[in-house]
């Protein structure tokens, strides 16, 4: 194994990364470091530079912003709203309705937004009152809420699995898509169990028995956000559509939504969305043009199959290495954010795990869900962060009943894991993957 | 500077905002072509993926000058005087040497060869060089936040990492 | 000395193997000397990357095709041109002599020489129906590579060039996104198009080869020997390629006949030709070299 390579660059990130250099950059800069050992001071300049734009060279990643713009639109008006009294009829009578509320509410706006984050602002901000009023510990309903916030990454339409595509080299975004569903789902299902015993336990009430007519009422009243996952998935499984088109139709059906139908957006408001859009956006990219960069410079110094060549060296069980590599995710997951996680941590993993005659698009699910308990973990954890401001409690106060969460979520992990039906049932029997 | 400051913003934010309309409606307008004119274009593909390239860089040299690229701000909150002060103009050296020596002056190189080679891209027939003229471009903004940013930390001591008012929390796709 | 070689098909393509014959046959005549690192599956870069960086020399060699290296050498668009050819050994025989070899230097200032043709095959339209004249062509929604050549010659037969990604067209057909597209028959059941397209009509409009080349300034590191060693082994590789091409593509016909039940369709080829030949006479007008070019490739045909 090369190690002076594999030293310039995980160091040179490291130190940069510690310093407290913006991510981005950081890698950029890892990338040249490492081109600087194979090539003269000219041409690496030259490749990073290439690289940084090039990568950004593709029809498909022209999603992420379209999704991010549409959710930013879907954002903006009562849709959280409106979810959330549908998710109240679809809960019921179970005991901590409330809580599986929650749950449901944030599958379904994590669905459409794509984020995690926006998901746990939106749907807690409308929640945890609630949840105080009836008497539920807010420290509890935090819990639940950044516990399930994730699961809309794995839902689809979720722009991590067009970044995972892109990194991969095109593995097909349909059928990572299709493939999000049941762990996403599994995911909310299992969370939902959890907090139902603990609510029963705690004797938290069950809702009132709503009226048919409000069913109805609520039921129809949500229809019209949730057309945006029907437009967009059946677009894109029945062929009509690329994801990237998709994206596009969900910008202009979030438009007819939030300007036309519900009247909640002014047009004048609109290039301060789209703007806003914009930057969101350009945090992501400019990272995924180094990380492109940094992973030709992995290329060059053969650094992915130096590793590939050490894990397969410590086991030849595909169990045992998947564990590490699980595990390994996970210590990243608890101080790296999802995207720089992603981008750096794919080309490493996924010769490894293609060696052991994994399918891409599994591991694209397994990557996600991991990196989706990274989120809710200390010391950085986007979901934790977000949702802990808006339950109005510490970060420690939240953690032990979080311990509960994270004991399901990485029970499921490893269901995911080891059970590729999860994943690739539905991409098989719906797109022929 | 203030003043430059704010007219480099507002260059940035309407190029941004412009071109992101028009890649909207590029997108749009394929699927419009090929569903209801059924005559398929057949070069919004490529011009929304150049589109798109300048919206990237530019935008990203925008968020730099708002502060808003992720960063673990760990160094620099718990470090306190001269110690501190090293560590901001030490983030700002790394990000002023990534803007200047790779993005302008090998983004400049990338661009002079594309075009003195004469390549094109293959549907618009347009100098690859122009498409690449955003990286320079957008390392020469982020090299003009950078004395900025400078500036500010030797005049009120604000690191290059802080946000005015609450910053927002978490990866864009978290 | 090793040599980094970049190219995108994965590695157990007829591709990557006349490659890796290559780099084997580079190390034997060089007694070890040379060496040529092959990385398959684009991981160094797209091919309009690889071009750029062998044009800085960050980049030894790679491999393209002809289709996009127009798009920095004009001579490699006589080539891609209709009908340019007469018959498979029209093409090789241009591809082998002095015309091919005088493409292959022609770029030599603008960073990278080429070195070997590796051939790819004719293509031709499939689609759900048979198609055996352009009449049959108008209207269709025909996937095209976002070639302004393609474009042109779909648009002269009276199609809609529909440009979509490669990755995309297995379901753009069968869903009815596109009517139809063009390739050679090894596409029917590498990529599967033979499950969704059941009609290969013969006309074989364009035969584009694959390219291997080496930056400029990598290649005048090297020594006599070695550049002799790499002529050698590139030409043989050639030879090595088609073969295994043509037995290949033998077996796709035969696969995709009995297999996928797709029907070869044989074509009356002049109308095809009489549409696209205009193009003959703009590529020439546009420039004097491919002009020149065309007019040496026509005389070898006789
Ligand atoms: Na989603
Ligand atoms: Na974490």
């Amino acid at each position: 194994m090369d190690i002076q390579s594999v030293l310039v660059l995980f160091g040179t990130f490291a130190f940069l990364m510690i310093l407290g250099v913006p991510i981005a950059f950081a890698i950029g800069l890892a990338a040249f470091a490492t081109f600087l050992l194979f090539m003269s001071f000219d041409q690496s300049v030259y490749i990073v530079a290439q690289q940084v734009a090039s990568g950004l060279d593709s029809f498909t990643l022209l999603a992420i912003p379209f999704f991010i713009l549409a959710g930013n639109i879907m954002n903006r008006g009562g849709i959280a709203m409106r979810l959330i009294e549908f998710a109240k009829v679809l809960a019921g009578r179970l005991p901590g309705a409330l809580a599986h509320c929650n749950v449901i509410a944030n599958m379904m706006f994590g669905s459409i937004s794509g984020s995690a984050v926006a998901s746990a602002a939106a749907v807690g901000g409308v929640m945890s009152p609630l949840q105080k009023k009836e008497g539920y510990d807010p420290a509890f309903s935090a819990a639940v809420n950044i516990a399930s916030c994730p699961t809309g990454l794995l839902i689809p339409p979720s722009a991590t699995f067009i970044v995972y595509s892109l990194i991969t080299n095109g593995t097909s975004i349909a059928a990572l898509f299709v493939a999000g569903y049941i762990p996403g789902i599994l995911m909310g299902l299992s969370l939902m169990v959890v907090a139902g015993i603990i609510a029963k336990r705690r004797g938290y009430p069950v809702a009132e028995r709503p009226s048919g007519q409000e069913v109805i009422a609520k039921t129809l009243d949500a229809m019209l956000p949730l057309g945006l996952i029907v437009i967009v998935m059946g677009g894109i499984i029945g062929g009509i559509f690329t994801a990237t088109e998709a994206s596009a139709v969900a910008v202009v059906y979030t438009l007819f939504l939030g300007v036309i139908w519900y009247r909640e957006i002014s047009p004048r408001e609109l290039p301060g969305i789209i703007l806003e859009s914009a930057v969101t956006t350009s945090i992501v990219l400019l990272m995924i043009g180094c990380s492109i960069a940094m992973s030709k410079a992995m290329a060059f110094a053969d650094i992915p199959y130096s590793i590939s060549d050490t894990l397969l060296s410590l086991s030849e069980n595909p169990l045992v290495l998947l564990l590490i590599i699980n595990l390994a995710l996970l210590v990243v997951g608890t101080f790296m954010d999802m995207t720089p996680a992603l981008l750096i941590f794919t080309p490493i993993f996924l010769p490894v795990v293609e060696d052991l005659g994994m399918d891409p698009v599994h591991f694209g699910v397994v990557m996600t869900f991991n990196l989706c308990i990274g989120i809710c973990t200390p010391p950085v954890g986007s979901a934790l962060f977000v949702g802990c401001s808006v339950g109005g409690v510490k970060i420690g106060q939240v953690l032990r009943p979080m311990l509960g969460f994270y004991a399901v979520l990485v029970a499921l992990l490893l269901l995911v894991t080891y059970v590729p039906a999860l994943s690739l049932f539905l991409p098989r029997v719906l797109l022929g993957y | 500077m203030t003043v430059i400051t704010r007219g480099v913003d507002m260059v940035l934010r309407l190029v941004i905002t412009i071109a992101f309309a028009v890649l909207v409606a590029c997108v749009v307008w394929q699927v419009v072509s090929r569903y209801v004119l059924q005559s398929p274009s057949t070069v919004t593909d490529e011009m929304a993926r150049f589109l798109f390239i300048w919206v990237a860089l530019l935008g990203g040299a925008y968020t730099f000058g708002q502060r808003r690229h992720l960063a673990i701000d760990l160094l620099p909150v718990i470090t306190t005087g001269i110690l501190r002060l090293l560590v901001n103009v030490g983030i700002i050296a790394a990000i002023a040497l990534f803007a200047g020596v790779v993005m302008v002056y090998g983004g400049l190189d990338l661009v002079s060869r594309t075009l003195e080679t004469q390549q094109v891209s293959p549907a618009l027939r347009l100098p690859m060089g122009l498409v690449y003229i955003a990286i320079p471009f957008s390392g020469l903004c982020i090299l003009y936040y950078c004395l900025t940013f400078l500036a500010d930390l030797f005049r009120t001591g604000r690191g290059p990492n802080e946000q005015e008012g609450t910053a927002s929390v978490g990866g864009p796709l978290d | 000395k090793t040599l980094r070689l970049n190219h995108n098909n994965p590695e157990d393509h007829p591709l990557h193997k006349s490659m890796q014959f290559m780099a084997e046959r580079v190390e034997e005549l060089t007694d070890g000397d040379l060496k040529i690192r092959i990385y398959a599956n684009a991981q160094l870069g797209t091919q309009r990357e690889s071009m750029e960086l062998m044009q800085n020399g960050s980049l030894d060699m790679a491999r393209s095709n002809a289709s996009e290296l127009e798009a920095f050498e004009e001579s490699y668009g006589a080539l891609n041109l209709p009908y340019i050819f007469v018959s498979a050994d029209h093409y090789y025989d241009v591809l082998t002599n002095d015309i091919g070899a005088d493409i292959l230097a022609s770029s030599e200032d603008k960073g990278f020489i080429g070195l070997a043709y590796y051939i790819e095959g004719a293509r031709s339209f499939y689609a759900n129906k048979a198609i055996h004249s352009p009449a049959d062509l108008k209207g269709m929604k025909i996937r095209v590579q976002p070639s302004p050549s393609a474009i042109r010659m779909v648009e002269l037969l009276g199609a809609n060039p529909t440009p979509i990604a490669w990755g995309e067209l297995y379901s753009a057909l069968q869903q009815g996104v596109v009517d139809g597209a063009e390739n050679n028959p090894i596409a029917l059941t590498s990529a599967r198009h033979g499950e969704v397209s059941k009609f290969y009509s013969d006309d074989g409009h364009t035969m584009i080869p694959s390219v291997v080349m080496i930056s400029t300034s990598s290649w005048n590191d090297l020594t006599d020997e070695q550049k002799e060693a790499m002529r050698t082994a590139a030409r043989e590789s050639m030879d090595f390629h088609r073969e295994q091409w043509d037995a290949m593509s033998a077996e796709a016909v035969e696969t995709a006949k009995s297999e996928l039940g797709v029907e070869f369709v044989e074509v009356e080829k002049g109308p095809f030709i009489e549409a696209v030949l205009p193009m003959h006479e703009e590529a020439a007008a546009k420039s004097p070299v491919v002009a020149d070019l065309i007019k040496r490739i026509k005389a070898a045909a006789q």
